[in-house]
């Protein structure tokens, strides 16, 4: 059996190549972002740090670890999309193969075994060659962490020698799964099919059927929690939801191509063939789509979402915000100009956070803000009745997290814990903010000293900004607010962009990839296809040409259903940031969006012309001659 | 399987058998209440204009397609309710099949291909025996070949090869010689003459009436059912009477 495994992979290296690849890279990309997330959550902050400095570079180490926790989430999303999918479709393709071992005497589990043999094999020399390959990887990330101010200077993702037997995991664990299901419908053919045309198994199985509605309800429920999710629950619900309609779009696939082949011209005979083709061999279609529908659903999902809510936080800070000039400073306080009518100034600090209680406790490192609460509200529109706030008592702040008015949290500084009554709340944003505003006096100096304090000015009835402005540099920086809210835009832009190339970067290349595996893959088998169309009278140009308006068609649908994917998060987009904000917002980076469109249709393009070219390389007779 | 008192002198029987295609207006009843017997040790040719049926009747006799009505006999085993695994089990030891695209295993070579049902039957492959097979179709210096670095007259002996090396009661051939030349298609016959002669059964399908004049008995079908049968008629009488058919 397994002789016959390994001249079985000979024989159809593209299929078993292909394979092998997504494994590979699959394995490489979750090694490589687990490595990190290990390295960063169990960073030592450097020895002589104060303590209000350690507080802050564990605050950071934190958002590391977030991120990279997402990262990871989507390399192994991908992971077991494209391994998956991948193995699913090779198995596909050789139905025929697999109905002449049951012609010999081939039982099913024979079939089975062949499969899962096969399976073995390639996940084995993927994982092997994964290993290595996620070293590369993490190198890779760890520059565009490290690039992007993310992870201090001096981070190196940690080798752990467990992660050998994750990785093998991984890649074992996949290339088999994504077999199993296949391999048990495969061990179904009748032996009669080997002796008719192959591929005439029913795509759509009631089992396809369920697991498609199932994502689809998954991303309906999504839409619906997003917008009563707050702001960071929200914002996670938005993201997923383009993740679970791609899953669902990609299996329901099969039964949207013809529809999408009716809108090929079906002019001149490659307009015909290609059209025939694409709704004949559905199952071939739907297939190279998947991966393409995941990779754009995702990406154009993600950036519009994050795009959409970089967005939304801006005109959050704009409407949140009344003065004239902004002064950056170190440590509290702010000396009295003449000129100034009134100034909020706002110290930030890091500080340990414990909410809720008993088996619910979290406790957390949030950013509390330190205000002088009459100020604050005159600064901030829309703030609320704030007056309460004094000696111990605090307010939630807009980016709080697991508790509101009338509970208690608990905060340590100055050595022990204290309980700080909840007394008050401002209206949570969108684009997050402090956890907790506490008065001025709760803190002590010490924890303040070097802490970053914005004050928001605003001059008097006939002062002169000029004169104002050169007495308030002396002691920190100026920013009229205008250009202050849009060096903060472009600062909250820039990095939601930065965030998105970490976490979808490379994910969104392994996508690609395995949409050139499909294609070609799907290209592999079609020798005798193309010599029969050419021994019909076709020239080689007009196959070539028919092969690549068919592969235009396919990448047509899977970006029509990648963006059909995305848009299911773009309503809950809407949904969420009307919800927090009042504003429904959607701003969609079109650029961005309309070059990855392009680069799949000549990635697509360019693939499907390479195989069907060294497919028709030979003399259609020399394949029509003999049965392979 | 349940075993009945039937005379063992027939190869493959079927008692009242139909099978049909289609739904409604577009229903076809490829065979449609057929009773024939296969007698053990005879090769036997079926015949019939196109759509006749025969190759239904072939796949039906094989096991390979079950019969909306009727029995199938294997000697004196009913097949017609097999479960897939005792078909299964069946195709690896006591049924041969020959078709005319020759079905072989293209990563596989010829030695490769022949061993393969035995290898699946979970039988250690004789190299002798399966050399045997090669060298029974005149094969035995080709063994390491891949089947498109043979011709189509011996990439259909090696399929013969393939399907003789289990010994099996039938041999069921489909058209054996539809896609050879004529040189090749008489190696091919007369390898089948022999093995007839030697007391192996054999059904085969066939349009071509110089191929079926080989057997020893050919049958002729329309429409579904048996119409005709000859023993040892010359190909211009078996020409004759399918003409006769056709018209």
């Amino acid at each position: 059996m397994l002789r016959m495994s390994i001249s079985g992979l000979a024989e159809r290296w593209q299929l078993f190549v292909g394979a092998t690849l997504s494994v590979c890279l699959g394995v490489a990309l979750v090694q490589s972002s687990l490595l990190l997330l290990i390295s960063a959550a169990t960073l030592d902050p450097p020895a002589g740090l104060s303590p209000a400095e350690r507080l802050r570079f564990s605050d950071s180490a934190e958002a590391s670890v977030a991120l990279l926790g997402v990262t990871l989430g989507f390399s192994a999303f991908l992971a077991v999309f494209i391994i998956s999918s991948t193995f699913a479709f090779t198995v596909a393709q050789r139905r025929r193969d697999l109905a002449l071992l049951r012609l010999v005497g081939g039982g099913r589990r024979h079939v089975r075994r062949l499969l899962m043999g096969e399976a073995l094999l390639l996940g084995l020399i993927g994982t092997v060659t994964g290993v290595p390959a996620g070293l590369a990887v993490m190198a890779l990330q760890t520059r565009l962490l490290v690039g992007f101010g993310f992870v201090p200077g001096g981070f190196t993702g940690q080798w752990r020698d467990w992660i050998l037997g994750a990785s093998a995991g991984v890649g074992l664990g996949l290339a088999l799964a994504g077999v199993l299901v296949a391999a048990r419908r495969a061990a179904r053919v009748r032996p009669l099919d080997a002796l008719r045309d192959p591929d005439a198994g029913r795509v759509m199985t009631a089992g396809r059927w369920l697991t498609g509605l199932f994502f689809a309800a998954g991303a309906v429920a999504l839409i619906i929690l997003a917008p009563v999710g707050g702001p960071a629950g929200g914002q996670a619900l938005t993201m997923n939801v383009s993740l679970c309609a791609a899953v669902a779009l990609s299996l329901l696939a099969p039964v949207l191509v013809p529809g999408v082949a009716r809108l090929i011209p079906a002019a001149g005979v490659t307009g015909m063939l290609a059209r025939a083709n694409l709704r004949d061999e559905v199952r071939r279609s739907a297939a190279t789509a998947a991966p393409l529908i995941v990779l754009i659903g995702v990406v154009f999902g993600q950036v519009g979402a994050s795009a959409s809510f970089a967005a939304a936080g801006v005109a959050e800070q704009r409407r949140g915000t009344a003065a004239d000039l902004v002064v950056e400073t170190t440590g509290p306080g702010f000396p009295a100009v003449a000129g100034v009518a009134s100034f909020s100034s706002e110290t930030e600090t890091p500080l340990r956070i414990t909410t809720g209680r008993g088996d619910t406790a979290d406790t957390l490192i949030q950013s509390a803000l330190v205000v002088e609460p009459a100020a604050f509200a005159r600064a901030h529109p829309g703030s609320g009745y704030l007056q309460a706030l004094r000696g111990n008592a605090v307010a939630g702040g807009p980016g709080r997290e697991g508790f509101s008015r009338g509970d208690t949290v608990t905060a340590h500084f100055a050595g022990t814990d204290h309980s700080l009554p909840v007394v008050a709340e401002v209206p949570t944003t969108i684009g997050g903010g402090a956890a907790l505003l506490v008065p001025a006096g709760l803190l002590p100096a010490d924890q303040l000293a070097g802490a970053p304090t914005r004050t928001f000015v605003t001059l008097a009835p006939g002062a002169d900004p000029a004169r104002v402005t050169a007495e308030l540099s002396t002691v920190g920086t100026v920013t009229g607010v205008d250009d202050w809210l849009r060096a903060d835009a472009e600062a909250r832009t820039s990095t939601s962009d930065d965030i998105m190339l970490i976490v979808l970067g490379l994910g969104g290349l392994y996508a690609l990839i395995g949409v050139v595996n499909a294609v070609v893959i799907a290209a592999a088998a079609r020798g005798r296809e193309f010599a029969a169309a050419r021994a019909t009278g076709l020239t080689r140009l007009q196959v070539l040409r028919a092969a690549l308006l068919e592969s235009s068609a396919v990448t047509m649908i899977g970006v029509f259903l990648g963006a059909l994917a995305a848009a299911g998060t773009y309503v809950a987009v809407l949904a969420t940031t009307s919800a927090v904000t009042g504003t429904a917002t959607l701003d969609l980076p079109w650029t961005l969006m309309a070059v990855l469109a392009v680069v799949a249709f000549v990635v697509t393009g360019l693939t499907s012309l390479l195989t069907s070219w060294s497919a028709t390389r030979v003399a259609p007779v020399s394949l029509l001659g003999a049965w392979e | 399987m349940t075993t009945t008192s039937t005379p063992t002198t027939t190869a493959v029987a079927l008692r009242g058998v139909s099978r049909g295609y289609g739904r409604g207006a577009t229903a076809v009843r490829a065979v449609d209440d057929v009773d024939v017997e296969f007698r053990r040790g005879t090769w036997t040719a079926v015949m019939g204009p196109s759509g006749s049926g025969k190759s239904t009747l072939l796949h039906l006799a094989a096991g390979l397609e079950r019969a909306d009505s009727g029995r199938v006999l294997l000697g004196d085993t009913d097949i017609t309710a097999a479960s897939d695994n005792e078909l299964t089990a069946l195709r690896r030891t006591r049924i041969g099949f020959v078709f005319q695209s020759f079905n072989l295993i293209g990563s596989l070579s010829a030695e490769q291909n022949v061993a393969l049902p035995l290898r699946l039957a979970r039988r250690r492959p004789g190299r002798a025996q399966v050399r045997q097979a090669l060298d029974d179709v005149g094969l035995g210096d080709r063994a390491r070949h891949r089947p498109r670095e043979l011709s189509g007259g011996q990439q259909q002996r090696v399929a013969i090869a393939r399907a003789m090396v289990t010994a099996p009661e039938v041999l069921f051939a489909d058209e054996p010689t539809g896609a050879l030349d004529s040189t090749a298609a008489r190696t091919v016959l007369d390898l089948l003459r022999a093995m007839a002669d030697r007391g192996q059964s054999i059904v085969m399908v066939t349009h071509d009436p110089a191929a079926a004049a080989r057997a020893d008995g050919v049958l002729f079908l329309r429409d579904g059912r048996l119409v005709d049968h000859l023993a040892g008629a010359s190909a211009r009488e078996v020409a004759d009477r399918l003409v006769a058919l056709e018209r």
